[in-house]
């Protein structure tokens, strides 16, 4: 227990001593000044780590955002409007007002994609550029090309704060709170929330992630930071002018994540310094620099794009979790599924079961094309369902009106009496379905137990201040996710447990990764699953497992499953009914025998004799 | 009012101007996205060096800024020059730079072109220094044609020299696009550039026919800027890089009938909004139009709304 307490506590008290010790040893005053400009550099890089690292949202007006924050400063504490707010509350207001920029822009752009998403908010950096330049006419509030200069001196409770030793004082260990914060976010709920979203954005909706509200949460903290160190750095230089804020600013904070990697607050940490020091190195190859920058950024971008620090363990012994302590390959733990006898007939679906999911009328044309025609459905609880059909018989589209991918263009879907017809996917896995893919759409450089988890999300809800405060409330909720992932996992027998457990899932099988994929849609908590096709690429042993596992899931465990399947002898064997579907229209229903007699049926998938 | 009216005609000229030249960059940068899906954020940088190599070329042809041949004749070649270099560095920067990322995330292909676009920036701040170069064309034009008056509107020979050049290479392009078998293959590649491939078309080819052109036209509407204002630097291109790709997301990217579209009705707007907003806030105008139009229809004015394939 000691050690552990010992070991938890050493980065922090060793960092700590770090930033006493290290203004002492600077040899002049010219050292000491990139030093806190490599603290400021360092916030702004954790910052942007959070939107275009942890969320990948390649968000290029955060250098605005880092102008707003240094502008509003200046504009609050000197002489230049004559406001003089104290730096206690100068700073905080700078910042908060920065973020609610940055929530403001972001809820305006936030639903674009990639490409676009750059374009808007550089478009508004360039506006913000163009503002500072020519709002110093009519009223002089920018000051135009020449800024505002001169700032108050910090005074925080008769404590001024003066010498540059001071200063990076209290640079660095902002810095180093903002650098904990980041450490915390990344391995919390919603670090894993924003890279379900950098991984598969529709799948993480899908999953049951608001993903327009964890976009907006990232570009807000993003601008918190960014505003806030704004306003560090404008009271460090004493002036801001506009070109503190401009296009090449972005870039270089741009290059410091994407050396360090991504999303890895390490190497950010490490590129920012880096890349603050370096130039001060090369100051006299002058343009050259630039000329490097661009240079590297293509180079890193074609032989290393995950970046330079990304793979490298940073302190921290890599497990080869596939491997025993001599190092040797641990033989393959895969074990059959096994079958359990004691089938509790009472979950067992009747005729007179309560109807859960009711679709009626459900239409959905694309252009001219009825994709599904005025569909009836209903599911009944603890009722295995499948829908089966020939290619383009509408089935897939089903799946996404029923989990709110596209809403239906007429119709009503109620879910227990409650009307769930247009709810966004997200919200649909809150009513309580959740869904597989046909084609598999996993966080595929996520682990095993990461992609489990992420289902979690829906059912958890500490935000940034509890994580940031590690609140035992948010402990507590860590470890009971930890325990229950691992509890779903377990149900698939070894295949994804035990070692499994820390292994990214692009390195699984085929088959394992369709098991993921419904381990995750049960974490959600959702008690009616939609399984798009779940034996696909599976050979007959393991479909015959999948069978029974599927059979198991509404037997033991009370799930009431609606299924896609194109294998016939699955859907014989767990289907209380079948639906068949032709052109998006319901051609049969009833129990397998019945539809698959039917001569409708028979006409879809074998065609008419003449 | 009565002055915008009475100065209509002249923004006319001058939005067709602008319009033309943000053409000719905006299909740049769509016929990249049509067949790569990615934005060729050096796009702009091309149009710079199209307007260095330009100046090198005029002052190769002429001896104390007095060309010696006909002034026709050394623009036909300057302009034919440019395109040629121009077009072999957009092959060049698409062989070093995107080639090694080709189906890598979209991110990197954008942060890949970035980087390319800060080196050639800085390359030529290197080699050409940070001052403006100045165009000597007074030899070039003789001044009885520099400005003529028709009906109480002057007009400027270069800027209707500029929307000739500009409107006569879209009308090329547009003939090379829909009749040419190349024409067929770059449309097949913007479809589906898998497939494509497997009917036998040289991908890589066409990537490289469709940056030529590209980069080529971008040189071009450099060097006619950089005539008509008559200087240039080595910072122009960033500026008139967003320009057209504004224009192009306008119209809709990847649409090369939009960018054309796009780049007009963007000059147009700049040309009109001149006359009503102060100078300085021109540009707050054109990237604010980009703002709305990307919120409210991404795929542009022209584009077509493609459901997200699940």
């Amino acid at each position: 227990m000691k050690t552990t307490n010992v070991k938890k506590w050493l980065p922090t008290a060793l960092s700590f001593a770090l930033i006493l010790l290290l203004p002492q040893v600077m040899p002049d005053s010219y050292w000491l000044r990139i030093y806190s400009m490599c603290g400021i550099y360092v916030m702004l890089a954790l910052g942007l780590n959070v939107v275009a690292g942890f969320a990948g949202l390649l968000d290029l007006s955060y250098v605005a955002f880092f102008g707003i924050g240094g502008y509003l400063f200046a504009l609050f504490s000197s002489s230049h409007l004559d406001i003089h707010l104290p730096f206690i509350l100068a700073l905080p207001l700078s910042a908060v007002v920065s973020m609610m920029f940055g929530f403001l822009l972001g809820s305006t752009s936030i639903r674009l994609k990639g490409d676009y998403l750059a374009i808007v908010t550089l478009s508004f950096a360039q506006i913000f550029k163009l503002l500072l330049l020519n709002l110093d006419r009519p009223v002089n509030i920018t000051g135009g090309v020449n800024g505002i200069y001169s700032l108050d001196v910090i005074d925080i409770f008769g404590f001024r704060i003066m010498s540059p030793q001071a200063y990076s004082y209290m640079i660095w260990t902002t810095a180093l709170v903002i650098l904990f914060a980041s450490y915390r976010l990344k391995d919390s709920r919603l670090g894993r929330g924003w890279q379900s979203i950098r991984e598969d954005e529709l799948a993480a909706e899908a999953t049951g992630i608001d993903t327009t509200w964890m976009k907006l949460l990232a570009f807000a903290i993003g601008a918190l930071i960014a505003g806030g160190t704004g306003a560090l750095f404008a009271s460090f230089q004493d002036s801001v002018f506009p070109n503190n804020f401009d296009f090449q600013q972005l870039v270089l904070v741009y290059c410091m994540v994407i050396i360090g990697g991504m999303g890895n607050v390490t190497g950010v940490l490490i590129g920012a310094v880096l890349l603050t020091i370096l130039p001060e190195v090369l100051r006299e190859y002058g343009s050259y620099r630039m000329m490097c920058y661009g240079a590297i950024l293509v180079c890193i971008m074609a032989l290393r794009p995950q970046g330079l620090l990304s793979d490298i363990p940073l302190g921290r012994k890599e497990k080869r979790p596939d491997r025993d302590t001599t190092g040797k390959l641990k033989a393959s733990t895969d074990l059959y599924y096994k079958d359990d006898n004691s089938e509790d007939q009472t979950a067992r679906y009747k005729k007179e079961s309560q109807v859960v999911l009711e679709l009626s009328g459900i239409t959905r044309s694309f252009g001219g094309l009825l994709a599904v025609d005025n569909l009836d459905i209903r599911l009944h609880e603890k009722e295995i369902l499948s829908i089966i059909g020939p290619n383009g018989a509408g089935k897939t589209t089903l799946f996404n009106l029923i989990s709110g991918i596209y809403p239906p263009s007429s119709g009503v879907i109620r879910l227990k009496e409650k009307d769930i017809t247009g709810f966004r996917p997200y919200k649909v896995v809150k009513a309580g379905i959740a869904r597989t893919f046909q084609n598999l759409r996993l966080f595929s450089n996520m682990s095993v137990l990461d992609n489990a988890r992420a289902g979690f999300f829906v059912r958890t809800k500490t935000g940034p201040f509890s994580i940031f405060f590690s609140l035992p409330e948010y402990r507590r909720e860590e470890m009971e996710t930890r325990k229950q992932a691992e509890n779903i996992l377990s149900r698939f027998g070894a295949r994804l447990s035990g070692y499994r457990l820390d292994q990214e899932v692009r390195s699984l099988s085929y088959a394992n990764r369709r098991r993921v994929e419904i381990a995750r849609a049960m974490a959600t908590g959702a008690k009616i699953l939609l399984l798009d096709e779940p034996s696909a690429g599976m050979n007959p042993q393991e479909t015959e497992e999948i069978t029974h596992f599927i059979r198991e899931l509404r037997d033991r465990h009370g799930y009431t499953i609606l299924l896609i399947e194109h294998k016939l002898n699955l859907v014989r064997t767990i289907s209380d009914r079948v639906i068949a579907l032709d052109y998006g229209k319901k051609i049969a229903e009833g129990t397998f025998e019945e539809v698959a007699s039917d001569s409708q049926v028979i006409e879809a998938y074998l065609g008419t004799s003449r | 009012m009565d002055i915008i009216l009475q100065e209509l005609p002249q923004q006319l000229v001058n939005g067709l101007t602008l319009g033309g030249i943000y053409a000719l960059i905006a299909i740049g940068y769509s016929m990249v996205y049509g067949v790569l899906s990615m934005l060729n954020f050096a796009h702009g940088e091309v149009y710079m060096i199209g307007g260095f190599t330009g100046w090198w070329v005029l002052h190769y042809f002429s001896t104390q800024n007095v060309p010696f041949m006909h002034a026709s004749l050394v623009i036909t070649v300057t302009i034919l020059v440019v395109m040629l270099c121009c077009g072999m560095l957009g092959i060049l920067i698409e062989r070093v730079a995107y080639r090694p990322l080709r189906g890598a995330p979209r991110m990197n292909l954008l942060l890949s072109a970035l980087g390319v676009s800060i080196f050639l920036q800085n390359l030529v701040l290197t080699l050409q220094g940070a001052k403006v170069k100045v165009f000597h064309i007074s030899h070039l034009i003789p001044e009885s044609v520099r400005t003529f008056e028709i009906g109480g509107v002057v007009f400027s020979f270069m800027r209707l020299l500029v929307i000739a050049i500009s409107f006569g290479m879209m009308l090329i392009l547009s003939y090379v696009i829909k009749q040419t078998r190349a024409g067929k293959a770059m449309r097949a590649t913007a479809q589906d550039i898998e497939a494509a491939e497997f009917m036998g078309i040289d991908v890589d080819r066409i990537v490289m026919l469709v940056f030529f052109v590209g980069s080529a036209l971008g040189g071009a509407a450099g060097i006619l800027v950089s005539l008509l204002f008559t200087q240039v630097d080595y910072y122009v291109g960033f500026q008139a890089g967003l320009k057209g790709f504004t224009a192009a997301v306008l119209g809709g990217i990847g649409n090369i009938k939009g960018a054309m579209l796009g780049g007009i009705l963007l000059g147009l707007t700049e040309a009109l909004a001149v006359s009503v907003f102060p100078s300085a806030y021109k540009d707050v105008v054109a990237f604010t139009i980009l703002i709305i139009v990307l919120i409210f229809r991404p795929w542009g004015l022209v584009g077509e709304k493609l459901p997200e394939k699940v």
